[in-house]
């Protein structure tokens, strides 16, 4: 078996064997988990008109998914503490490979490829001693697990690479253990943070807010071409607060925090659901599915720019100079400041985030 | 936007079926009688350990029970002054998945912490050796009940400490949180909408720890089903703090649901499942038949968070979103 898997992972090398690539699969521009009005959980793939070009079955509820940067193959998440993802062929509409988490792991949904595409890193819980770790997974040896790191934090969510291939993790500072549900067991003494990471697991650096900003669990991000990082936050304190929910920062910089004056914070319920920069790397954008609002900052000045609001929003890519936009009532629509305008409408309930391939 | 307008509409509709929620009456009829409740009955705990603090002291146990019976029964208000200075937290570290509380205790006990002697010093201690579970420790379990004067000291720095939590939330509800949620005029409130809203949130919140944790610590798998991972097993209240909790749940969802009979019924069936299932610590989720009564109690619950969610929440200007209530 290894030596067969060994032979076809040499063949790909050598390009002897077709691997379908984006446009074998229809060339989708970004991927979106959902779900059916017959309640199959699903993986979409959708251009840039919002349209769907794929659409395959998953075994559970999905959250994000990582898409390899030629192949054409996607992973999909579960959504935590789920302890499966699924590696799919997008152009042949099949699963190609199943990762588990080994004993003591589960994953938080998020993962992201290396930018030569031979290694996937996800986020994941050592739910024993409570720790983050990056799960490694060689991708020539058929998602094979080779290794794991320590994420610098507890409850790692998101993970994005950026251009220089380091990456960035959002340390959401919240324990929790499969076997007490979703509860959160250590608000009082959590403490977030955004963690960059060589490729070989190599610490970098660790940013950390204000103490008084340790309940602000930092959990969604967004990457600019440029290497900006910007960081949506979910509040876990007192509801009362107005504290800033959306920051960005570059390796090596001190973090700017977009204030409750710009930020227009009470819209947002405490929560950013979401976080893109547009390929410009002009613009952020932040969704609340709880405020039921998207809203748009010039990522220099950190001036709002723009809000719409929208039921349910939570999936945001870039597209262009601009967002396109999803939400649980299936709705995809494309927006840039004021405007805002309905792309397609599903039946399919999209989850909570809108991936870029 | 026509979609949108039609979407809202469908949204919309169950409204009619419920009368607006009287937060007022929730305030004055829900709220304060368990506030008090848990502030006399914290009292008398912090004076019973005064007076004798042997572990196996019936006053003393008696107490314990009555002022965790409050506490349960208002540990679904978690907002503003049960979340001030993590006080939920220091009155409940639960669940303990890596067995902080019994480690916090041991190390208290073995250097002979000299916190214990003033309140202001026991308040900084490690929250897991606050509270009533820590508590519990020292009056249930063999290892942590043994009676030396440093023993009767720590369990009345933590009964003391509780009675003191106890009061402040209290005191934070009579100045002015109260009026705050009956009056809504801006912070932390805008709107009485915005008030049903938190005590909803409360509401479901609260049933859905009693399925996942309550009673899905303690069933674990049908291959490795753990009954010592029940909440409270060493004073024997598992069962009861399921009873406590969907009461107090009842009553909120009574209030919130304008007297709705049907949501009430489906309560008075999953406290009756509940009370018939005559397995106190649910010892018995090893066994094929008591499993299946507690998994069945699950269910119920989770179908009235269902309901709760379904039928109340949009009436509440909740929608029943798909990614809202997530908390990803």
């Amino acid at each position: 078996m290894q030596n067969r898997r060994a032979f076809l992972a040499g063949l790909a090398a050598a390009g002897l064997v077709p691997q379908a690539t984006w446009a074998d699969a229809g060339n989708p521009s970004f991927l979106s988990a959902g779900k059916t009005p017959d309640g199959r959980y699903v993986l979409c793939g959708l251009d840039d008109q919002g349209k769907a070009v794929f659409q395959l079955t998953l075994p559970g509820r999905g959250h994000a998914a990582a898409a390899h940067p030629n192949l054409a193959q996607a992973v999909a998440f579960a959504r935590r503490p789920g302890q499966f993802a699924v590696v799919i062929d997008c152009a042949r509409g099949r699963e190609i490979s199943r990762l588990e988490t080994p004993p003591g792991r589960h994953f938080y949904g998020h993962g992201a490829f290396s930018s030569d595409g031979r290694r996937l890193f996800t986020t994941e819980n050592d739910f024993e001693n409570a720790r983050g770790v990056v799960g490694i997974w060689d991708v020539a040896k058929d998602y094979q697990r080779v290794g794991e790191f320590a994420s610098a934090g507890v409850g790692p969510h998101d993970i994005k690479l950026l251009p220089d291939d380091v990456l960035v993790v959002a340390n959401g500072g919240i324990e929790t253990h499969p076997d007490a549900g979703r509860a959160k067991l250590n608000i009082p003494t959590m403490r977030p943070n955004l963690a960059f990471i060589g490729p070989d697991g190599v610490l970098l650096d660790v940013v950390e807010l204000d103490p008084s900003l340790h309940k602000n669990s930092i959990r969604h991000l967004g990457v600019g071409r440029y290497g900006q990082v910007a960081f949506g936050m979910q509040w876990q304190g007192d509801a009362a607060a107005n504290v800033p929910l959306l920051g960005v920062v570059r390796r090596g910089e001190a973090p700017v925090l977009f204030d409750t004056e710009m930020a227009d914070v009470e819209d947002l319920a405490g929560y950013v659901g979401s976080v893109g920069v547009s390929d410009d790397a002009g613009l952020v954008g932040i969704t609340s599915p709880r405020g039921n609002v998207a809203q748009f900052f010039d990522i220099s000045s950190g001036e709002l720019v723009g809000r719409n609001e929208i039921q349910d929003v939570c999936g945001i890519a870039p597209l262009g100079s601009s967002f396109l936009l999803t939400t649980g009532m299936g709705v995809v629509a494309g927006s840039r400041e004021s405007m805002f305008r309905v792309r397609s409408k599903y039946q399919i309930q999209w989850d909570n985030h809108l991936i870029a391939v | 936007m026509r979609w949108f307008l039609t979407c809202a509409a469908l949204v919309l509709a169950p409204i009619t079926a419920f009368a607006d929620p009287d937060t007022e009456s929730i305030v004055n009829g829900h709220v304060m009688p368990g506030v008090r409740a848990l502030s006399v009955a914290a009292t008398q705990l912090s004076r019973a350990a005064e007076k004798d603090c042997a572990a196996d002291s019936p006053s003393l146990r008696t107490a314990y029970h009555q002022a965790f019976d409050a506490w349960i029964s208002i540990s679904h208000l978690r907002f503003g002054p049960s979340e001030q200075d993590d006080r939920a937290f220091a009155l409940a570290f639960w669940p303990d998945t890596r067995g902080k509380t019994p480690k916090a205790l041991a190390g208290l006990l073995a250097s002979e912490d000299a916190a214990v002697r003033s309140p202001k010093d026991f308040a900084e201690v490690s929250i897991a050796a606050r509270g009533f579970y820590a508590l519990e420790f020292l009056l249930f379990d063999p290892a942590y009940s043994e009676g030396d004067a440093y023993h009767c000291a720590l369990v009345r720095a933590v009964s003391g400490d509780i009675a003191r939590i106890a009061a402040a939330i209290l005191s934070d509800w009579e100045g002015g949180f109260a009026s705050a949620m009956i009056n809504p005029d801006g912070e932390p409130y805008k709107t009485q909408a915005e008030v049903a809203q938190q005590f909803f949130t409360s509401l479901t919140t609260s049933l859905e720890f009693t399925s996942d944790v309550r009673l899905g610590r303690p069933l674990g798998t049908f291959d490795r089903p753990r009954p010592k991972r029940a909440e409270a097993w060493r004073s024997g209240r598992s069962l009861r703090h399921v009873v406590l909790s969907l009461r107090a749940n009842q009553d909120l969802a009574y209030y919130l649901s304008g007297g709705d009979e049907g949501i009430d019924t489906a309560f008075q069936r999953a406290i009756a499942a509940a009370s018939e299932l005559n397995d106190p610590i649910f010892a018995n989720v090893d066994d094929p038949t008591g499993r299946f009564r507690v998994e069945v109690l699950k269910q119920m619950v989770d179908n009235l968070r269902d309901t709760i969610a379904q039928d109340l929440g949009p009436a509440l200007g909740i929608a029943a979103g798909f990614n809202a209530m997530d908390g990803d």
